[in-house]
């Protein structure tokens, strides 16, 4: 196995690598100081220099020859018009290192910090920072007197993550975050703890926007919030959290409320008004229900999230204002876009990052934790309440059944805490308290979908039958039993049913294939055509 | 494969150049672990690294953990080889040092060598250039060897760029050495020198000599020599009839010069009451060249514990003991003669 070579990258320094005669052996000179460590190899030392310190640089190599026999020495001359002008020294420098053939398999690279003026330190630190070059920070000190030279050295690993001490405070750090994203609920959803960690990263590193997807009541605006409070904790931003949803600003007033309008702009302008866009200077704007802005609202939004500018209604003065954006929609924007609805460009702009938010029903395992915390909430702002044993079992098993939409997500089950909590006596929310929400719940989501059958198959088999059977067969038998509840007689209903295998002849007797169907619920025609349950 | 352990004892650089030669002399590959374990800065350092290499060169087969820092080492030789060698040290570590390293070895290989170094040729713990030239040379030359020795330019720490260069004549047999008696005193001798210091320093560490001893003007001499950076070294000779022991102190920052020639007289003077023939760092320097060759005893005023654990390697190397008699002042050392041939190159 080849020895790997060490190579430090480092300035002459003009005052401190100085020294006339035998005294100089005598002196602390950090760069020939570093070639006489007696426990470190330089291979190969790239020096940088300026041509005053051109004869400087020479009897520098020529000591680091004498002292330093494993030494190669390579000189660049460098030449800044200005050597504390930051702009050119780090372009010199940046260049050179995208020159350089860096060879880090075979090679380490150390970037020797104590010599060159503090431009060309900050330069070197942000081009090692960065990556641009591959090195650890290497730094020579002067020994104790009277013995200065040649003094010592310390390696410095930007990479953080090599500190013990450091990275676990990092990754506390980042506990802390994902948990605070995440309300302190334990969720257990491997995709949506993964979303979580992604969304943290991006919080704390980027101000661009984020766009939130998902459906209503995933949590968009409450993880809005949150996102804010983060970059807050981390001093990103400093200014306000200003809360917008698209779709209460339709018409005139949409312009005004966003971007403000000066006194007089229209007819009712008694004022001046700031606007949203203004109120959200520094901290963060949430526009959630995005796809619900209008053309002109949409083009002034992209100007500002742009150019960090824009014109208030009946102003010709541009407004500043820089504010981070997270944009909030259920809607397919893309879609939005393909019907001429929304802008495209608009829509690249603010979907750089992008994380959609899954439904409760895609979350099932955070029902529990997250129902666990709604009930905290309750009894933090009311009183205490919590489930007896067997109904908050007969709740979970409900929450999680198929048969549990949750179609608006956070916000249901939300309701349902707070209904079952409230109507709870001596706090205690009981099997019976449950088995009513679970019928207002199922009431409610089939109203919102339409009914689909559901309050047809009630009103002739049990719940318990009803949950026997899967959506697929609810839909086709509440329809089936619609039509026999309309005809006549069974034969009527079987012709209807029928139609098409009729013309197809296909189907020989309608009434027996009806009856055959019903059989296999355990119905007939009387308890089909019966007003009631019985 | 032997196993040596570089944290056993004293002079974890010692053990190693100690191992270096063995192995070179007797074919046998070692691996040292623990290097130097417990220092400041642990494992293997530059000028160790040096001594590694120049092993390397003069009959190295394989390596392994050569690297500044490793604590572990592993070294198969492979043919000894004579010729002619240049070896530079950097941080003005000490060349002699190295030279310890191959020169033993070379006095086995067939031909003749010319071995230049390059570094430090006075250094602080470490045999100066005039010890091995007025001391060390002269009882190998007694047992048959053939170096001459020159020094081009004197080194000192931490400025380095001394040199010196060594012929050998090699594949010589050596024969045994017998140094129990030391004889009468024939001359005593001190010399300061200085390089890039003031004059003054010399002359005030040969002004406290001449108050401490009796010596005449013509004994004592202080004197300048050139070097790339600042030195000042004082030597005190003793030539006995069978024997001249060689003892220095070097100056350095914050110690006064009386205080450097005091150190340098004292140990001249313990040395002269032991009645022994060898002091202390020529006893630790016969070790190697006895237990390679055909054996042999002397007397020495004192064993260090940088000794012991050097016999214990040696012994580790060859089977062959290296046994400490207490005897009055002194201690009487006997090597005996390996038991088995030192291969053949």
């Amino acid at each position: 196995m080849k020895a790997r070579v060490n190579v430090v990258l480092g300035f002459v320094g003009s005052t401190l690598d100085q020294g006339r005669g035998a005294a100089r052996w005598e002196r602390w000179r950090p760069t020939i100081g570093l070639c006489q460590q007696e426990d470190l190899v330089v291979h190969r030392l790239e020096l940088f220099y300026q041509r005053p310190a051109d004869t400087l640089t020479k009897s520098v190599i020529a000591d680091i020859a004498t002292i330093s026999p494993e030494t190669e020495v390579r000189r660049h001359l460098i030449d800044f018009r200005d050597p504390w002008d930051f702009e050119e020294v780090w372009n010199g420098l940046y260049e050179y290192a995208r020159a350089y053939p860096f060879d880090t398999d075979r090679e380490d690279y150390f970037i020797h910090l104590t010599t060159g003026t503090h431009v060309a330190q900050i330069c070197m630190f942000l081009l090692a920072e960065s990556r641009h070059i591959p090195a650890r920070l290497i730094q020579t000190s002067p020994g104790s007197a009277p013995q200065v030279s040649p003094g010592s050295y310390q390696i410095v690993d930007l990479d953080l993550s090599r500190y013990d001490r450091i990275a676990s405070r990092f990754s506390q750090e980042q506990k802390d975050a994902l948990s605070f994203l995440k309300s302190g609920i334990e969720t257990r959803s491997a995709s949506f703890n993964r979303l979580i960690e992604r969304i943290e990263q991006v919080a704390v590193r980027s101000r661009e926007p984020f766009l939130l997807m998902g459906p209503t009541g995933a949590g968009k605006s409450w993880l809005a919030k949150r996102i804010f409070e983060l970059k807050k904790a981390r001093h990103q931003v400093d200014g306000a959290f200003v809360d917008v949803n698209c779709a209460t600003l339709r018409g005139d007033g949409a312009m005004s409320a966003l971007f403000g309008h000066v006194k007089g702009a229209f007819t009712g302008a008694q004022s001046d008004r700031g606007g949203l866009l203004r109120a959200a200077d520094g901290g963060v704007l949430f526009l959630d229900e995005i796809g619900e802005l209008g053309a002109d609202e949409q083009a002034m939004l992209l100007r500002a999230i742009e150019e960090k500018v824009f014109f208030p209604l009946g102003s010709d003065r541009a407004v500043k204002s820089d504010f981070a954006l997270i944009a909030g929609t259920n809607r397919d924007l893309g879609a939005a876009v393909r019907e001429g609805r929304f802008r495209d460009d608009l829509l690249a702009r603010i979907n750089l990052w992008t994380f959609r938010l899954p439904s409760l029903r895609e979350r099932s395992e955070d029902i529990e934790p997250n129902l666990q915390f709604e009930l905290e909430q309750y009894s933090r702002r009311h009183e205490k309440v919590a489930f007896n044993k067997e109904a908050r079992t007969r709740f979970l098993d409900f929450a999680i059944s198929p048969a549990a939409a949750w179609s608006g997500n956070f916000r249901d089950l939300n309701g349902a805490v707070v209904r079952m909590a409230t109507l709870a006596r001596g706090g205690r929310i009981t099997v019976d308290l449950v088995e009513e929400e679970i019928e207002r719940l199922r009431t409610l989501w089939s109203s919102l979908r339409g009914d689909p059958g559901g309050s047809v198959l009630r009103a002739i088999l049990s719940e318990t039958e009803i949950e026997e059977l899967d959506l697929f067969e609810q839909v086709q038998l509440a329809l089936v039993i619609d039509v026999c509840r309309r005809s006549r007689s069974l034969s009527e209903a079987g012709r209807t049913l029928f139609a098409a295998s009729r013309r197809e002849r296909t189907s020989v007797n309608d009434a027996d294939r009806l009856k055959k169907y019903l059989t296999r619920f355990g119905l007939d025609w009387d308890r089909v055509r019966a007003p009631q349950r019985s | 494969m032997i196993r040596i352990d570089g944290s056993a004892g004293e002079g974890g650089g010692q053990i190693l150049r100690t191992s270096l030669a063995l192995s070179l002399l007797t074919g046998r590959p070692f691996r040292i672990e623990k290097i130097r374990a417990g220092r400041k800065k642990p494992g293997l350092l530059r000028q160790h690294l040096t001594a590694v290499d120049a092993a390397m060169r003069v009959g190295g087969g394989t390596l392994e953990g050569a690297e500044a820092g490793s604590t572990e080492l592993a070294f198969t030789p492979g043919t000894l080889r004579a010729g002619e060698y240049e070896l530079a040290v950097g941080t003005a570590g000490s060349t002699m040092l190295v030279l310890q390293t191959i020169l033993v070895p070379l006095l086995f290989a067939k031909g003749k060598s010319v071995v230049r170094l390059e570094g430090g040729t006075h250094n602080p713990a470490a045999p100066p250039f005039d010890f091995i030239e007025k001391t060390f040379l002269p009882l190998l030359g007694r047992m048959g060897a053939r170096v001459s020795a020159r020094l081009e330019r004197a080194g000192f720490y931490p400025a380095g760029g001394g040199a010196a260069t060594f012929e050998i004549d090699g594949g010589i047999e050596l024969a045994p050495l017998d140094l129990t008696v030391r004889g009468s005193v024939r001359s005593s001798r001190a010399r300061a020198v200085v390089s890039n210091l003031p004059f003054a320093i010399a002359e005030r560490e040969i002004q406290l000599i001449r108050k401490r001893t009796s010596w005449s003007d013509d004994a004592l001499e202080a004197h300048t020599v050139p070097s790339a950076g600042p030195g000042n070294v004082v030597m005190v000779e003793i030539a006995s009839e069978n024997v001249t022991e060689l003892f220095t102190a070097f100056g350095e920052r914050g110690v006064s010069a009386e205080a450097v020639a005091t150190h340098t007289i004292a140990e001249a003077e313990r040395y002269l009451a032991s009645g022994a023939a060898a002091g202390v760092h020529l006893t630790d320097q016969l070790l190697l060249p006895l237990a390679a060759g055909a054996g042999g005893r002397f007397t020495a005023s004192g064993i260090s514990s940088h000794t012991r654990t050097n016999a214990a390697v040696i012994e580790t190397f060859t089977g062959a003991p290296i046994q400490f008699h207490a005897a009055g002042d002194h201690v009487e050392v006997e090597a005996v003669a390996p038991r088995y041939a030192l291969r053949e190159s």
